[in-house]
């Protein structure tokens, strides 16, 4: 087998701590909720995992449902205590993992605070970000309650990851339908129009922005963003001075999840190569190992391939190098 | 003239007495005000379009009240009739029906199939917090079932995402994801292995489905999922139809082809709201073969309606 060389932007870890958290919570946990797969996550596994699969470096984040259950305190705390975890696995094994630190969202001045916390104390290799958030109705990252965060992760020029997360509008609309399946991707693409056409794309060039499942379904509905964008000139002009496509194009993609010949070739037909990333969704998913054959069947050439495997997540994460 | 070749199964029509109803509800759109037969038959002949099934589109015709739904479907059937009798050749009709009445919905279909002998029965994505495969169309589906009937499915915004992101209309992300949502309703209850007689199409290249296969193929290997899908999930992605409309680019065509199959795809342009000429341009353009391309124009579609091969002098 080759070395390890693989970069897995898109790997989850479960400390003891959010384990808890999801228990305490128990029927009232949002979806996924205390599933197996976090149940039964360990560093353990994850290393087998990315062993298995070539997987060099792997950036750790916490996933859906996230931080904030609707105590401010408690989620500042879990946040805390999730990136302390983090950073000991870093402490541990500098090379195999990284970071991408969680915040108490929507709880601004927390954040805020967490953000300088996890970048400079702890070196987390960026911030973690859902697709949404709940602060007096559904939020997007897009909008103006953000702007404070955005502002201080643009002038830090920050990588950040956006993670879906169940819509409040959307969790458990149809029985034997869990949200990851339709929900989580149309929440990536939701958060990346409103990204794009409220101009907080645009207004904070020096962030890096990492979005899940290939743009969740944003690819698919290109026509419907384009002709969107030529509607009222006046304001997309102003949200966009250099275009839809300049900001959708500078934006970067994980393939987790949507390593299906399809898909890939529609992100690949408006995404440039350099702009597509490797990552597996562990502990979800079919194994990280089979994430790698997957993709490999999705017709990249080698230098493609190597590319989004890891040269171009070196780009941003450069310290693995 | 370009010779007409082309079979637009996704072209809206705005009945007078309906839209005069709409206006008082809430001023219809723009393009929905300014729709007339003679626009509709225009934009057809520049885009070489033989035959377009008209279909109502959003807000539909469900307010709550049984007695103005019956009307209303039956106002618009009525009126797509005249159409197809007055201009013979040129048009065809997935009729309304009053869902969620089911013994409205059930007494129009037996009018439009029988009386009127429309092409087909339009229905939406999802009424209220059910989507197509829900129990409630049980009735309906078995009906329609029985009839070989084709059914012609319109996205709306879902009553769970109005006005979720300020600066963006629902059209650009919502409709397609309701599309979506009922794809899978049908699906994963059975819903769809259940009625194989009904042919189904689905607009805007199945909303946003293809592009989330991978979730579809995983959910489907769970054993309990598996049991209600005795052919296979593919099996019934590949029997299904979609449409072209706000989708005629290589980005969408080329995934759903490797989905569906180029044999599912069929010409939709979604008159009024965007033009059919757009539509020739953008299928030229998504890279398929010129044999994919006859499919889509109208050959698909004719497995479908094969009582309109007569028409099509290709």
């Amino acid at each position: 087998m080759a070395a390890p060389h693989r970069i897995d932007v898109h790997h989850h870890f479960v400390p003891q701590i959010y384990k808890d958290a999801l228990i305490a919570l128990g029927s009232a946990c949002p979806e996924p909720g205390y599933q197996p797969p976090i149940a039964n996550w360990t560093v353990e596994r994850s290393l087998d995992q990315m062993d298995a699969a070539g997987i060099a470096s792997a950036i750790v984040s916490v996933t859906t449902p996230g931080i904030h259950f609707g105590n401010d305190a408690a989620a500042r705390n879990l946040a805390r205590q999730c990136n302390d975890a983090g950073a000991r696995m870093m402490q541990d094994r500098p090379q195999r993992f990284g970071l991408f630190a969680a915040l108490p969202l929507p709880d601004i001045d927390a954040s805020l605070e967490e953000i300088g916390y996890a970048l400079d104390q702890l070196k987390a290799d960026g911030i973690g970000l859902y697709t949404d958030y709940e602060s007096g109705g559904v939020k997007f990252l897009g909008d103006a309650t953000f702007a404070p965060i955005l502002d201080e992760l643009n002038r830090r020029q920050t990588l950040v990851f956006v993670h879906p997360t169940s819509c409040i509008c959307c969790s458990r609309l149809q029985p034997g339908i869990a949200d990851a399946i339709i929900e989580y991707g149309t929440d990536t693409t939701r958060t990346i129009a409103s990204l794009v056409f409220g101009g907080a794309a645009a207004r904070y060039p020096n962030i890096s922005w990492i979005f899940c499942h290939a743009g969740g379904t944003m690819p698919y509905l290109i026509q419907r963003f384009i002709d969107f964008s030529g509607r009222d000139t006046g304001a997309m002009k102003a949200a966009m001075p250099q275009g839809l496509m300049h900001e959708l194009t500078r934006f970067y993609y994980d393939l987790a999840q949507t390593a299906h010949p399809g898909p890939v070739a529609a992100l690949r037909k408006i995404i440039p190569n350099s702009h597509i990333l490797f990552g597996t969704d562990y502990p979800y998913g079919a194994g990280c190992a089979d994430q790698v054959k997957q993709i490999a069947a999705c017709g990249f050439s080698a230098a493609e391939l190597a590319a989004v495997d890891r040269a171009n997540a070196l780009t941003l994460l450069p310290r693995f190098a | 003239m370009a010779a007409l070749t082309r079979i637009d199964v996704h072209h809206h029509f705005v009945p007078p007495a309906y839209k005069a109803e709409m206006n008082k509800k809430r001023p219809m759109q723009p393009v929905m005000q300014s729709w007339t037969i003679q626009n509709s038959i225009d934009d057809m002949d520049k885009a070489g379009t033989q035959i377009a099934l008209v279909s109502i589109t959003t807000p539909g015709l469900w307010f709550g009240h049984v007695e103005e739904a019956r009307r209303l479907s039956r106002v618009c059937n009525d009126f797509g009739m005249e159409m197809i009798r007055n201009h013979p050749g040129r048009f065809g009709l997935f009729a309304a029906i009053p869902w969620p009445d089911v013994e409205g919905s059930l007494k129009e279909v037996e009018y439009a199939l029988d009386t009127l002998k429309a092409d087909g029965i339009c229905m939406f994505t999802s009424y209220g917090d059910r989507w197509l495969g829900h129990a409630d169309f049980n009735p309906l589906f078995e009906e329609l079932n029985r009839r070989k009937a084709i059914v012609y499915v319109h996205p709306h915004a879902a009553a769970c995402c109005i006005d979720l992101i300020p600066e963006v209309n629902e059209s650009v992300i919502e409709y397609g994801t309701d599309t979506t949502r009922a794809i899978n309703s049908m699906i994963f209850t059975g819903a769809s292995t259940r009625y194989p007689n009904i042919q189904w199409i689905w607009s805007h290249a199945g909303g946003t489905m293809p592009f989330l296969i991978e979730r579809m193929v995983n959910l489907a290997k769970i054993p309990q999922v598996a049991a209600k899908l005795p052919n296979g999930l593919m099996h019934e992605l590949k029997r299904f139809y979609y449409d072209t409309a706000q989708a005629s680019n290589g980005v969408a065509l080329g995934a759903l082809k490797q989905v569906a199959g180029a044999s599912q795809i069929v010409f939709g342009t979604d008159y009024p709201y965007r033009l059919s000429i757009e539509h020739v341009e953008g299928v030229a353009g998504a890279g398929l073969s010129r044999d994919e391309m006859i499919g889509i124009d109208h050959r698909n579609a004719l497995r479908l309606l094969p009582n309109l091969a007569t028409l099509i002098k290709a």
